[in-house]
């Protein structure tokens, strides 16, 4: 784990520029919002998932949160189904803001084309020079 | 069945506190809305209010206080122009045309739209005011340059006008160890904020301090070549390295002039109970715009951020297809200058005399913790009361600490419509190291009381 600018960055995962992480388990992925994410919208009380086996594409909305100031589509960073959505996130919405990239994930994904997909995120070190550009 | 339309088109002109405010109400009544902000500036959703301390020093960068970065743009798809000027709106045709910064002109159809054009500083006729090198601070680029001439060996400074932002520079200035002269027209600082007897005490404080402060003296001339080196203020001329002009602000209304749209009578644009000026799906907000005071309901530019971002709201659920109303102005303030906080909420006594209201007041010097626990720092508390409601109608407080939120309370209090009396009865805590037993705004209310009997 890093800190750039107040914002923490867990190794081992994969990032999006629309402010998503993802953690490859075995076959599965599974995906959530950034710690930069959650304090851009700072008290997260709504998250608006869709059901599982729905399909998600990368780069396209599949769900929105929403805070007391702000509403942020949630931006697939891998295409594939829905295998899981975290129920305890919409019934606390408030851990995404404590936990974003543990307790606080968002959705487990079956994903269709990982590999050929995966050139299209930021690996640790990328998302570390992204986020310092972010913050500057 | 669902009829197929086309996604709202909601444009922003404007993108701080009331712009940005109204963009992402917007945004979230309307989650498919094409919105757009623009701004001439080159940095977008940043706190003015914070300007005087990253001078001051106690903030780092003028980069800290962008409270909006790009990125919060991104994540709810607002689509943000800057560096870009609405030259027009066309209301009968919907439109605004624009110019970016490398010139090109484009024309763009809204459904609804929000002004948000802010307030810019105001120079009065004064001889020599072409000259060059008197500054003021109103954006990043007015910060960067004080800052810039301070680092570049200003030994001393000359503020014009003893206004919020004057003071708050000028106490920033001697805090970079210059020495500064303040020049106020009228016979007090803080004209527009306390009376003059709270004034006077916030005037000792900054004397004591080493701010000189000149009131009752008009700036008659900048003195120098092409670049100003004095000013002639009262028959007297008084040299220094940096100037800046803190004569006050004014609404920033040509735009909505040129297209139509009504001014009211403090020169600011008119809005109504939603925010909306008189042309219909056209929404205003922040700075340029006068909206009812809650205690007089008259029109009232109060030119307060926390104005502008609940007027910005209102505007922005609005322009996006929702229903919210503007509750009106109480002009609630606070600053802190050196170690002194001082702050304001409704009528001072002065206003309320200019309105013909008669009023009773009461003001109570205390401490801000039991007398005999150490440092104990002094505050005073004045309240302003309707004389025939026996209402709460005002108050301000001048105090070493624990001023914010005690203006605050005396907030809810007024806009709840608290008598006098309800005050003196309320029933507050108390603990020798936190405040002293009997509340001073309690006593101000009792004092009223004593007075009206």
């Amino acid at each position: 784990m890093v800190k750039v600018d107040n914002y923490e960055l867990p190794e081992g995962l994969y990032y999006s520029t629309d402010f998503e992480w993802i953690k490859i388990e075995g076959d599965k992925v599974r995906m959530g919002i950034t710690d930069y994410a959650q304090k851009q919208l700072r008290e997260i009380v709504y998250a608006e998932l869709p059901g599982a086996g729905t399909e998600v594409k990368q780069n396209e909305p599949y769900g929105t949160l929403e805070s007391v100031k702000a509403v942020s589509d949630l931006v697939a960073a891998v295409s594939g189904t829905i295998e899981e959505v975290n129920a305890e996130v919409q019934s606390k919405p408030e851990i995404l803001n404590e936990d974003p990239y543990v307790k606080g994930w968002l959705i487990l994904v079956k994903p269709a084309n990982l590999q050929a997909e995966l050139a299209n995120l930021m690996d640790f070190d990328k998302a570390i020079e992204w986020h310092k550009n972010q913050a500057k | 069945m669902k009829e197929d339309r086309m996604a709202r088109r909601i444009i922003v002109i404007g993108a701080n506190a009331a712009g940005v405010e109204a963009a992402s109400a917007a945004r979230k009544k309307d989650r498919t809305a094409e919105i757009t902000l623009m701004t001439q500036e080159k940095t977008a959703g940043y706190s003015r209010c914070g300007l005087p301390f990253v001078i001051g020093g106690q903030i780092p960068s003028f980069k800290d206080l962008i409270v909006y970065p790009l990125a919060y743009f991104q994540m709810l798809k607002l689509n943000l122009k800057t560096e870009t000027k609405v030259t027009a709106i066309n209301t009968n045709e919907k439109t605004v045309t624009a110019v970016d910064k490398a010139g090109a002109t484009e024309s763009l159809q809204y459904d609804s739209l929000v002004i948000a054009t802010g307030a810019y500083a105001f120079m009065p006729p004064i001889r020599g005011r072409e000259k060059q090198g008197i500054l003021s601070l109103r954006n990043l680029e007015d910060g960067e340059q004080i800052l810039q001439a301070v680092q570049n060996g200003a030994k001393s400074a000359v503020i014009m006008g003893a206004g919020l932002i004057g003071l708050e520079t000028g106490v920033a200035l001697i805090e970079r160890g210059l020495k500064v002269t303040v020049v106020e027209m009228l016979p007090q600082i803080l004209p527009h904020m306390l009376d003059a007897d709270m004034a006077k005490l916030v005037e000792e404080h900054l004397r004591e301090k080493g701010m000189c402060i000149l009131t009752e003296k008009r700036v008659e001339e900048f003195l120098g070549g092409e670049e100003v080196t004095a000013i002639m203020a009262g028959g007297e001329k008084i040299e220094a390295d940096l100037f800046i002009s803190a004569f006050g602000v004014r609404a920033n209304t040509k735009l909505a002039v040129d297209s139509g749209i009504s001014i009211g009578e403090t020169r600011a644009i008119k809005t109504n109970g939603r925010m909306e000026t008189d042309v219909k799906d056209i929404y205003a907000a922040g700075d340029c715009v006068e909206a009812p005071s809650i205690l007089t309901h008259k029109p009232l530019c109060a030119q307060l951020g926390t104005i502008a971002v609940r007027q910005g709201k209102v505007a922005g659920t609005n322009a996006g297809g929702g229903y919210a109303l503007f509750s009106g102005i109480l002009a609630s303030a606070v600053t802190r200058l050196f170690d002194t906080e001082a702050g304001v909420t409704g009528l001072t006594e002065a206003t309320a005399q200019r309105g013909k209201i008669e009023v009773v007041t009461g003001a109570i010097s205390s401490k801000t913790k039991a007398d005999y626990y150490p440092n104990a720092l002094p505050i005073k508390v004045k309240l302003v009361v309707e004389k025939e409601s026996q209402r709460i109608i005002g108050a301000q407080i001048i105090g070493g600490e624990e001023v914010t939120q005690r203006i605050n309370a005396i907030s809810f209090g007024i806009q709840k419509g608290m008598t006098v009396r309800e005050l003196s009865k309320a029933d507050t805590a108390y603990a020798p190291p936190l405040c002293e037993t009997w509340e001073p705004m309690v006593l101000a209310a009792e004092m009223v009381l004593m007075k009206l009997r």
